[in-house]
């Protein structure tokens, strides 16, 4: 697969051939109008000469691009490229001159106009040929760099996309019509039974509210502020389910200001309640535990209800899209563990680095 | 003419039983609520031991659920279904004609409901809650809801010891059937790990993402992000290796072809 896809597109080869090709021939014209000076025979003789010279320097630019396949490593491929331009300018040139000697005539070097010539090609090509190979190398790889940053950028920007759809994707499901009709639901209840528990329930929602709301917003967030989501959370569902219903909270005081994605430990949670609690007609206990460990932190919410068996379907979104966001900000050092509690109920548990 | 009829209310949340027996106090005062029940199953055994005219079913509950309780109900009493809010169930009710409440419950909407429910008692109609009204819904339901079977498997369930482990599905390097079993390749927090699950290899493999898990022999499916590299061999066969591993993988001449390319 890498090899496919190190091969340019054949729209590239030809743009970047035509590109050079035009290149070597404006530079051969150019030589060429600099030599008319002094040239005596026909010019149309001195631009074929300077094109050919061109042309086999842009060839033999493109052959030890590619060729060999394989260089030792004390050979750099740029290095063997502007040689290969140096020693083919002489060569060619030997070439040219040699060829269009007619046959029986006197070697080129024994006529002093054409030693002329010849002399003023060589030093041409080498003075010029080698650079333009090496200017165009510069060019190469600025481009490369170029294609590789913008390739970065967008990289870049795709993640970002990721995270902001895993967190779009959340809040959705945290202010689910399901549990806020429900809740409503309740509070309507207590106001109509005239019951005393009613404003403390309004309570509770609004502060649940306030807290999962700016997490659009935020890309970050810290225990300390999951703690204020998730404690009304709690103090709702309970509300909701008060036989069956039970939690406890054990926080490391150092791990407050650990920063976490935002809802981890809503996420844990919430995934006890309604995977777990509400599923099981008994109902259950929710325990979070929360550990500073020098520079980790663990944070670990067992329940009682139904266990993985009961709920086959379901565990996924909140854990799995979780778990896609610890793996966005913290790679591989961060670990989400599902486990069969004992005797029933799941246990599941995020080690994440204890940044601050 | 004074109606006399019973009422069973279902619901798993206390305060919302509370609440609507006050509000059907209200709005019919006659009708008595002759049992409560905290889940599908209780609802069934009250049932059958009171034997009300009426269910009002919160199709939310633990265990049994409200539509589940309403299938062994069938036509011995006329049914209401409440819910919080849910899309699908919601559908179901409309298309099926069935009553259904949604939360919290509206004074003018249950008077309604109740009003149905009065003429359907006096003309002694019988429950529009067919059985076979019941199953479609139940039937429905579970489809549009659970959804899941066509989902992506994203977990898979293995056994260490005693303890049930989640193994989330990126992790995993690849699969290889081995007698009974399958044994489950995948990287614990970056450690290559194993574990044994008894579901078939073939199973696992219909529900695995195309595009992430590849078989490339009879006994194998790979990870193709865990792939190292492929070496040919001359005779049309290759090897797969693995990222971080030891392990060297067959592929036989039938998959051979997903690696032309390389």
């Amino acid at each position: 697969m890498s090899e496919l896809g190190m091969t340019p597109k054949p729209d590239g080869v030809i743009a970047k051939t035509s590109r050079r090709v035009a290149v070597a021939l404006t530079m051969s014209v150019g030589v060429g109008l600099l030599m008319m000076y002094g040239w005596s025979s026909s010019p149309s003789a001195l631009f074929l000469r300077t094109s050919i010279l061109g042309l086999s320097a842009t060839a033999a630019f493109a052959v030890f691009e590619a060729w060999p396949r394989s260089l030792p490593r004390w050979l750099e491929r740029w290095a063997l490229q502007v040689v290969a331009v140096g020693v083919f300018m002489p060569m060619t040139t030997l070439l040219i001159y040699a060829l269009s000697t007619p046959p029986g005539a006197a070697p080129f070097w024994e006529v002093p106009a054409r030693l002329d010539g010849w002399t003023h090609l060589t030093f041409a090509g080498l003075l010029l040929a080698p650079w333009t190979a090496l200017a165009t190398i510069v060019r190469q790889k600025e481009a490369f760099a170029r294609d590789q940053k913008l390739a970065f950028a967008l990289e870049r920007s795709e993640l970002e996309r990721e995270a902001l759809d895993a967190r779009l994707h959340l809040l959705q499901a945290q202010v689910a019509p399901h549990f806020l009709f429900n809740t409503l639901a309740n509070v309507q209840a207590l106001v109509d039974a005239g019951s005393p528990h009613a404003s403390a329930v309004l309570r509770s929602l609004t502060a649940y509210l306030r807290a999962v709301v700016p997490l659009l917003h935020e890309p970050a967030a810290t225990i300390e502020r999951e703690l204020q989501l998730v404690r009304p959370y709690l103090e709702l569902m309970q509300m909701r389910m008060p036989d069956r219903l039970q939690y406890a909270m054990n926080v490391d005081p150092s791990a407050l200001k650990v920063r976490c994605p935002p809802t981890t430990l809503l996420t844990l949670v919430e995934n006890a309640v309604r995977h777990g609690i509400d599923l099981s007609e008994e109902g259950g206990r929710i325990d979070i535990d929360i550990d500073r460990r020098a520079e980790r932190c663990v944070i670990r919410v067992t329940d009682t209800g139904v266990g993985l068996h009961q709920s086959a379907h379901g565990l996924g979104t909140g854990l799995t899209t979780l778990r896609e966001r610890l793996q966005l900000i913290f790679g591989d050092t961060a670990q989400l563990r599902v486990t069969s509690g004992a005797p029933r109920g799941v246990a599941v548990e995020v080690d994440m680095p204890a940044q601050t | 003419m004074n109606l006399h009829a019973t009422a069973l209310i279902a619901d798993d949340e206390p305060l919302l039983r509370d609440a609507l027996r006050r509000q059907l106090g209200t709005v019919w005062p006659e009708l008595e609520i002759v049992a409560e029940a905290r889940n599908g199953r209780e609802a069934v055994r009250l049932f059958d031991e009171r034997h009300p005219d009426i269910c009002f079913l919160d199709v939310h509950m633990p265990g049994l659920s409200g539509v589940d309780a309403a299938s062994h109900i069938g036509r011995r009493a006329h049914l209401v279904f409440v819910t919080a809010y849910d899309h699908y169930a919601v559908q179901a009710f409309a298309q099926g004609a069935l009553d259904y409440l949604l939360k919290p419950v509206e004074q003018a909407r249950l008077a309604e409901t109740v009003s149905r429910l009065k003429e359907r008692l006096q003309s002694s109609r019988p429950a529009i809650n067919t059985e076979q009204l019941l199953q479609q819904l139940s039937e429905q339901l579970a489809k549009l809801q659970g959804g899941g079977k066509s989902e992506a498997l994203r977990w898979i369930r293995a056994q260490a010891g005693k303890t049930v482990r989640l193994i989330a599905i990126d992790d995993v390097d690849y699969l290889r059937s081995d007698a009974k079993y399958t044994i489950v390749a995948w990287r614990d927090g970056g450690k290559p790990a194993e574990a044994v699950v008894r579901t078939p290899l073939k199973e696992l493999l219909e529900q695995l993402d195309a595009e992430q898990f590849a078989q490339v022999h009879r006994s194998v499916v790979v990870n193709l992000r865990a792939i190292s590299h492929v070496k040919r061999h001359d005779n049309e066969t290759a090897e797969i290796h693995v990222k971080g591993r030891d392990d060297v993988l067959p592929v036989s001449r039938n998959y051979l072809h997903l690696f032309r390319q390389m």
